[in-house]
């Protein structure tokens, strides 16, 4: 097959591509495709559940330049599904990007991989951002999905959404001026507390691998050309339901008078729907403020945070403390939840872990 | 967030809020017509600029009981006027004699200095229930080496206004400088340069003064003289430009760089508005505000107020009061009186950790509530209702 010899001429005079040798023989890739992935520059946002997989599938199938960015680091409870971690890597207490980096390392040394250490937000995205082909969503927050698809447009740069819960898995390809963006189908944020989180309601391996795995493919075929091939719906699919569906949007955008991708609103990107943070005077505690008058339901929060903790709370505040870790690593939090949405995180004097803890157990 | 139109507003101690109209009509004026920098251009808009300048260090001079406008330094706020006091004024192994009053804007530059060893500190307690300190305690702790007393003139956590007058009278008598931080109190307690014995007053434009943020001052008394300062920022003056070194000229030593005219427009307009209203009337109202508080929330027993209780509770404060609520943290329940209330307060250490340390509320704090001269009886109600609830 012309291919394939064309695929053993080119490992004989380039040896580092005999590892993709699979891959390239799938012909819609080849070695053109195999080539335009090596040259691709990919931002993960967000190396949990869903980033490690993307992290691991891209980072074997030749990605070349791949920036990792998250701001967490590994827990116990981490290991049951982000498949780049392992015991050692707790013990070394390091962070997920950086562990990320280390492990690819190990599995191809052909790429570059680039760790940050951050809390992503509407000041520090742009310059991460810029100068990629493709960024993907590997986070745990609706308020992050929206910024990185301001950016999408801003930057005109593809981006793959990503979301599960449960059984339960979402994914989508949002390309600037050819598919709906993601406030096409979500106008905005859900209020806080509204969605169950992985670290309230669980979250099965399977899942994640399978939301990832579908990010993964339609990632390669944008990578490598094959726009014609790509996913055009939205994915929906409940595996222990055994439902599956791949949603049609294509009209989502000439119906929704999108205040992002038709107005150029880029209301995440600049700020202005953005939660903020206050470090609070006395005691190490961090408020987080949500836009926009949402009223948040304590009841149905306090009923997620039992599988946490014990929260109690009264008409004006739900109170709830969490333990994290354990032995040196563990960490004591109080998080306490006002009706509009803010929250003051107690035990805490890094904007970023606040903004952490916010999201796995209240959601945002 | 924008904030709700019908919000309570009870945190005039760090801002005050609202301003009088004529405080953004004077601004607005100013950018439409005169906004040139100020200076010796020359040319006619230069010199109205430089002249709204020096009508507002005349009336500001006038309004402490100053002598010479010159020595009225426009700054950016009161803790930029106490920078450039203290590192104007300090020398090596100068001793400086503070409170445990102070405000992080007074503590925090001292604290700096004497832990690089150029400066040796004293801070003198106070009576947490009466919320004032001795003067005595401060005259004990002269030593020959005494160059600068620095007094808060009210503590921004308890309200209660400290005995400038005798300090400064101290200061005198054993050749050391006064420095009066009057963050809490322009604007509504009087101050005087002269009959208090003061040589420096720092405060800033915002608060009671109620002008724009971005505004403040340092008065330099005739009794500090110009050889003894250095200019902590230096830079261009509008004239004697031919000069290698900032000119030895007040204000322009310590006023390197353009000022905010826009914001010591409005602060002028701020400043008549003020004086119209008569500080002394202003004062009595907030004190009848504060003592309808403590009044109000007496009977509530998970709540406690600290500084002076009873009947004189506000005899010797400005409208400012602090309090605790048993089974919340103070941020608590300022999100709880912020959320469900709509009344803003300030919880936490109110940049004043050794006073909260002394009043034995380190390091959660406590909620301060601060009326200004907009606030009425019924904000107070509102506040006081909303703590019944609350500590029900």
């Amino acid at each position: 097959m012309a291919l394939s010899e064309s695929a053993e001429q080119l490992e004989k005079s380039d040896p580092t591509l005999a590892r993709y040798n699979r891959q390239m023989l799938w012909g819609p890739i080849g070695v053109e495709g195999q080539r335009k992935l090596k040259q691709s520059r990919v931002l993960l946002v967000g190396c949990g559940a869903l980033g490690t997989v993307l992290a691991n599938t891209l980072g074997r199938a030749g990605v070349g330049h791949l920036t990792i960015i998250d701001r967490d680091f590994i827990e116990i409870n981490n290991l049951q599904r982000q498949v780049l971690f392992d015991q050692q890597d707790i013990a070394d207490q390091l962070p997920k990007a950086l562990a990320a980096q280390r492990q690819l390392a190990r599995i191809n040394s052909d790429i570059q991989v680039e760790a940050v250490v951050t809390d992503v937000n509407h000041n520090n995205i742009l310059q991460h951002a810029r100068g990629q082909d493709l960024l993907l969503d590997g986070t745990d927050n609706f308020e992050t999905r929206f910024l990185i698809n301001d950016v999408s447009i801003h930057l005109n740069i593809p981006w793959i959404y990503g979301a599960c819960i449960s059984a339960m898995g979402l994914a989508m390809v949002i390309r600037p001026g050819v598919t709906p963006c993601l406030r096409c189908i979500f106008e905005t944020s859900p209020p806080p507390g509204m969605n169950p989180t992985c670290d309230t309601a669980g979250v099965l391996g399977p899942t994640v691998n399978m939301v990832a795995s579908w990010q993964a493919m339609e990632a390669i075929k944008l990578l490598t050309g094959n726009v014609h091939a790509l996913n055009r719906g939205l994915l929906s699919f409940d595996l222990w339901d055994n439902r599956y569906q791949q949603l049609n949007v294509a009209r989502a955008r000439d119906i929704a008078d999108c205040p992002a991708c038709k107005h150029h609103n880029l209301e995440y990107l600049s700020g202005k729907f953005s939660s903020s943070t206050t470090t609070l005077c006395g005691r190490n505690a961090v408020q987080i403020s949500q836009p926009g008058g949402h009223r948040v339901d304590f009841e149905h929060i306090a009923a997620g945070l039992r599988a946490v903790g014990n929260p109690t709370f009264n008409k004006f505040m739900l109170k709830c403390p969490i333990t994290e870790g354990r032995g040196e690593r563990r960490r004591e939090y109080e998080l306490t939840l006002f009706a509009d949405g803010r929250a003051i995180i107690k035990g805490v004097n890094d904007a970023a872990v606040a903004r952490a803890v916010y999201a796995k157990y209240v959601g945002s | 967030m924008s904030s709700s139109p019908s919000i309570v507003y009870l945190d005039n101690a760090a801002t005050s809020w609202p301003k009088p109209a004529v405080v953004a009509q004077a601004m607005s004026r100013f950018l439409a017509a005169d906004a040139a920098n100020p200076g010796r251009a020359g040319h006619r808009m230069a010199v109205a600029a430089e002249r709204m300048l020096d009508r507002v260090r005349k009336q500001l001079t006038e309004f402490i009981g100053g002598t010479d406008p010159h020595r009225l330094i426009f700054t950016m706020n009161c803790t930029d006027a106490l920078n450039i006091a203290f590192k104007g004024l300090l020398r090596a192994g100068d001793h400086v004699i503070t409170t445990r009053l102070e405000h992080n804007s007074v503590s925090r530059p001292l604290q700096a200095m004497a832990d690089a060893g150029f400066i040796t500190l004293t801070r003198v307690g106070f009576s947490a229930a009466a919320g004032v300190i001795d003067p005595d305690d401060i005259r004990r702790a002269i030593t020959p080496q005494t160059r600068l007393i620095a007094l808060t003139h009210a503590s921004n956590v308890l309200g209660t206004i400290q005995p400038a007058a005798a300090t400064g009278r101290i200061a005198r008598e054993h050749g050391v400088k006064f420095l009066l931080d009057a963050a809490q109190t322009i604007g509504i307690a009087p101050i005087h340069v002269l009959n208090d014995a003061i040589d420096l007053v720092a405060f800033p434009g915002h608060k009671s003064l109620l002008g724009p943020t971005g505004t403040g001052g340092l008065y330099l008394h005739t009794t500090v003289e110009l050889k003894e300062l250095t200019a902590f920022r230096e830079g261009g003056t509008g004239g004697d430009s031919s000069s290698p070194l900032q000119p030895r000229q007040l204000p322009y030593f310590l006023e390197g760089g353009t000022p905010n005219t826009v914001g010591v427009a409005g602060l002028g307009a701020a400043v008549e508005f003020v004086q119209q209203h008569v500080p002394a009337t202003t004062l009595q109202h907030e004190r009848h505000l504060v003592q309808q508080f403590v009044d109000g929330v007496r009977k509530l027993s998970r709540l406690t107020v600290y500084g002076p209780l009873g009947e004189k509770a506000a005899e010797n404060r400005v409208g400012t009061v602090s309090f605790n609520v048993e089974g919340y943290s103070p941020q608590e329940l300022g999100g709880i009186l912020d959320d469900s209330f709509a009344i803003a307060i300030r919880p936490g250490l109110h940049c004043s950790p050794y006073a909260h340390r002394v009043i034995g509320t380190f390091p959660d704090g406590a909620v301060r509530m601060s009326p200004g001269p907009f606030n009425t009886a019924e904000d107070v109600n509102k506040l006081v209702a909303a703590l019944c609830e609350i500590a029900a």
